[in-house]
């Protein structure tokens, strides 16, 4: 009688950030033992986030970036808003982990290189999927049908936002379903004027408050936030969602988890016996030793783009272009939102009024356009909706006047006017043709194949950009801005809005997707990918709750499958 | 290798570089918490020579100047500006401002004396001739806060960014001039100002 033989775990999560977080909790709480594989480096929460209160002047050039540097080693990360001295440590080093940067077709690639990944860094806004984005691409015919509806993720929608706590307002809107919310954050009484005359002369949008992972009060032994502002330099008092505030110590009470950084996946290697991944091939990052582990189950949460290099790299006879690529989709309807435009206003109102405290959110003006039920005819498909920002200016904005002396000084030192801005979000269109590949000759520090993109905005994105700065100006001119400058008038390069989705879509059809309904591979029954890379369609809103969601989803029915016996 | 046998092998295999777990593309002066560091202003620097250093001081005094708040060279401005034309500054950016620098020293030895000693009113005319200069140069566009730093923008608009900058984002500048608290604690989107108040200060990276 030949003994099986035991995996070392029962389940390896490969990424640590928003998804991997989540599969880890909930895998290790069903009772798993559970290995996670985090690239990056090893930071822990509350010791590790070095710019964390720093004032500027503790920072090098008291926060001029150091341009050369960056230039040569975060050529890519420096786009990002949250890229600084108090923030380099958590982004990825792009001399020393590149990809295959095409200047024709520049797609930004931004990325953590650390334990809890980017949901160190993220914007921390949250907002449900309806029915209108679960059947958009049914509608109109672009992309395949997604396999599941809001009925089937709403429940675990409320399973997520319960642990996470989520602060904003209930509007009931269809398009927009609300949340397990905790009280919102006040707005701005420039924000309260502007709404009133939205009421009045825009009567077609709504304006509320963002929907925040960050927490207005205690919540699940994490303190409230205490509004010191830049929240991507780190939260010793865990006061934002991170894995590292949230899931990863979630998962670690249970006893179950293991975790190592610096450890770099290679691919995955599929047993054509079984039918089943074996084995996960690793890399320490640090001293290049290989090593393999064996599971039961497999979840991918490495990112989207993260995943699917992982997945096209792990070849074999089976699946010789790419694991559980039977269908040739992999890699492929890759997606970011349309993003970079928008318009700055400046108001004259609510001078005499201030504020205390740095709100760690703007304000939200739901998707209004293309709603199925308006019966709208527009010369593009899909919506948008608009995150905006309300600001005083100061010093910043005008350290070019003209002048010297006590004058100048004085005029510096006070408030300026009031600024609203409003940055457009538009839904990108899947399309086969904008793709993620393997470079065929290019490899990293690893010997692992770098990564190319292949990417264009197409008619329908170029339309969103018009609308959604002509319905700027039009939502400025009815709030009463006296001036407006635009936020850009092309749409920003793709990847900047960190929102990339798509390249291992979910679908009913194994010919034409890669993961079924439960985010499980058509093709190999023990492999889950439940990060962005799932998505089948973009939707316009954020969509790091509906990855935590999805992938909580998921592990539902893995370990079913697996107490079943099925796996 | 099963699990028990992994688990006695990892803390080796995957954590023995304790002394770095923040990796290996950052120095030692990157690895420490920014709030205990020291602040910039104190890092060492030799860049001008004592006549430049005296101007500088001259020139980021006549931009701001102390009122009944601290102003550039209580805020040590004088040191950041030499710190970042020696560091910082790219090297087409820091003959632009060397040259500049020279030419205001030769224009005010026409007028007698070094910029330093010069009575307040020439040196204001001296810069306001410079600033007249610049004229519409884009560096005083409206609204470009968020544009890169002007590599060909004239001297006058070097110094004033350098000194503008230098001494909001200074301890001094931000605390005793602007407010700032690093834990407010409450946010309150109404709150009255007061016409002569200052405002917050509230980062250069946003």
């Amino acid at each position: 009688m030949i003994e099986a033989k035991q995996p070392d775990f029962d389940a390896i999560v490969i990424g640590s950030g928003m998804s991997g977080g989540w599969a880890a909790k909930e895998l290790c709480e069903r009772g798993l033992k559970v290995l996670v594989l985090e690239r990056g480096k090893d930071i822990q929460h509350g010791m590790d986030y070095l710019g964390e209160h720093a004032g500027d002047w503790k920072l090098p050039y008291q926060g001029k970036k150091p341009r050369a540097e960056y230039e040569e080693e975060y050529a890519i990360q420096q786009a990002c808003y949250a890229m600084g001295e108090g923030t380099r440590h958590v982004f990825n080093n792009d001399k020393e982990n590149p990809y295959h940067y095409d200047a024709k077709h520049p797609f930004e690639w931004l990325r953590a290189d650390a334990v809890g990944g980017r949901s160190l860094l993220w914007g921390r806004q949250v907002y449900r999927w309806s029915d209108v984005d679960f059947q958009a691409n049914s509608r109109d015919g672009y992309g395949i049908p997604w396999p599941i509806g809001y009925e089937d993720v709403a429940s675990w929608y409320t399973h997520v936002e319960k642990h996470i706590g989520v602060s904003g307002e209930a509007l009931g809107l269809p398009e927009l379903p609300d949340s397990e919310f905790l009280p919102p954050m006040e707005l701005f009484a420039l924000e309260k004027t502007i709404k009133g005359r939205l009421a009045k002369k825009a009567s077609d949008v709504k304006y509320t408050i963002g929907r925040v992972a960050v927490l207005t009060q205690e919540h699940k032994g994490r303190a409230a936030c205490h509004y010191c502002g830049p929240c991507h330099k780190g939260c010793s008092t865990g006061s934002y969602f991170s894995s590292q505030s949230s899931t990863l110590p979630a998962a670690r009470a249970t006893g179950n988890l293991t975790l190592l950084p610096n450890s770099v996946v290679e691919r995955l290697e599929f047993d054509p016996v079984t039918g089943h991944i074996s084995e996960v091939h690793v890399i320490n990052s640090r001293n290049m030793e290989r090593k393999h582990f064996s599971a039961r189950l497999f979840f991918l949460c490495a990112s989207t783009v993260g995943s699917t290099q992982i997945m096209l790299n792990s070849r074999s006879e089976t699946f010789p272009d790419g694991l559980a690529n039977s269908s040739g989709t992999l890699g492929t309807h890759l997606m970011d939102h349309v993003y970079g435009v928008g318009r700055a206003g400046i108001y004259l109102d609510n001078m005499n009024s201030y504020y205390h405290g740095n709100r760690p959110t703007g304000g939200y003006i739901p998707r209004f356009r293309n709603l199925p039920w308006n019966k709208e005819h527009n010369d593009y498909l899909r919506g948008f909706n608009y995150q905006t920002q309300c600001m005083r200016t100061d010093w910043r904005l005008t350290m070019n006047s003209k002048g010297f002396g006590a004058d100048l000084k004085n005029s510096l030192r006070k408030p300026g006017y009031w600024v609203w801005a409003t940055a457009g979000f538009g839904e990108c269109l899947p399309r086969a043709s904008n793709r993620m590949y393997l470079h065929h000759s290019k490899v990293d520090r690893f010997g692992i194949p770098q990564v190319g993109f292949e990417f264009n905005w197409h008619q329908n994105e170029h339309a969103l950009v018009k609308a959604m700065n002509s319905e700027a100006d039009r939502l400025h001119k009815a709030a009463g801005a006296i001036f407006t400058l635009s936020l850009g008038d092309e749409a920003a390069p793709p990847g900047r809005a960190i929102h990339e989705m798509g390249t291992a879509r979910m679908g009913d059809d194994p010919t034409n997707s890669v993961l079924n309904s439960r985010n499980q591979a058509h093709d190999v029954a023990n492999l889950f990918v439940t990060d962005g890379s799932c998505m089948t369609s973009a939707s316009c809103v954020n969509p790091s709750l509906t990855y935590m969601a999805l992938t909580a989803r998921a592990v539902d029915y893995a370990v079913t499958l697996l107490t079943e016996g099925q796996l | 290798m099963n699990r028990r046998q992994f688990l006695e092998c990892s803390s080796i295999f995957f954590c023995g570089l304790t002394a770095s777990q923040l990796g290996v593309s950052l120095t030692a002066e990157q690895r420490v918490h920014l709030t205990t560091a020291d602040n910039y202003l104190n890092r060492d620097v030799s860049f001008f020579d004592s006549q430049q250093r005296s101007d500088i001081v001259a020139i980021a005094d006549a931009i701001i100047p102390r009122t009944e708040t601290p102003g550039a060279v209580d805020a040590r401005v004088p040191r950041y500006v030499e710190l970042m034309v020696s560091n910082w500054l790219t090297d087409p950016e820091r003959k632009l401002f060397m040259a500049g620098l020279d030419q205001l020293q030769q224009r005010s030895r026409q007028r007698g004396d070094s910029f330093s000693e010069l009575g307040i009113t020439e040196q204001l005319a001296l810069l306001e001739q410079l600033e007249s200069e610049a004229g519409d140069h884009s560096w005083y566009d409206f609204g470009n806060i968020r544009r890169e730093y002007l590599s060909d923008a004239p001297f006058i608009c070097q110094i004033k960014e350098l000194t503008v900058w230098g001494f909001f984002s200074s301890e001094v500048g931000a605390t005793q001039v602007l407010r700032y608290k690093h834990m407010p604690m409450y946010f309150d989107g109404d709150v009255p100002l007061d016409s002569q108040e200052s405002a917050w200060y509230s980062g250069a990276i946003e």
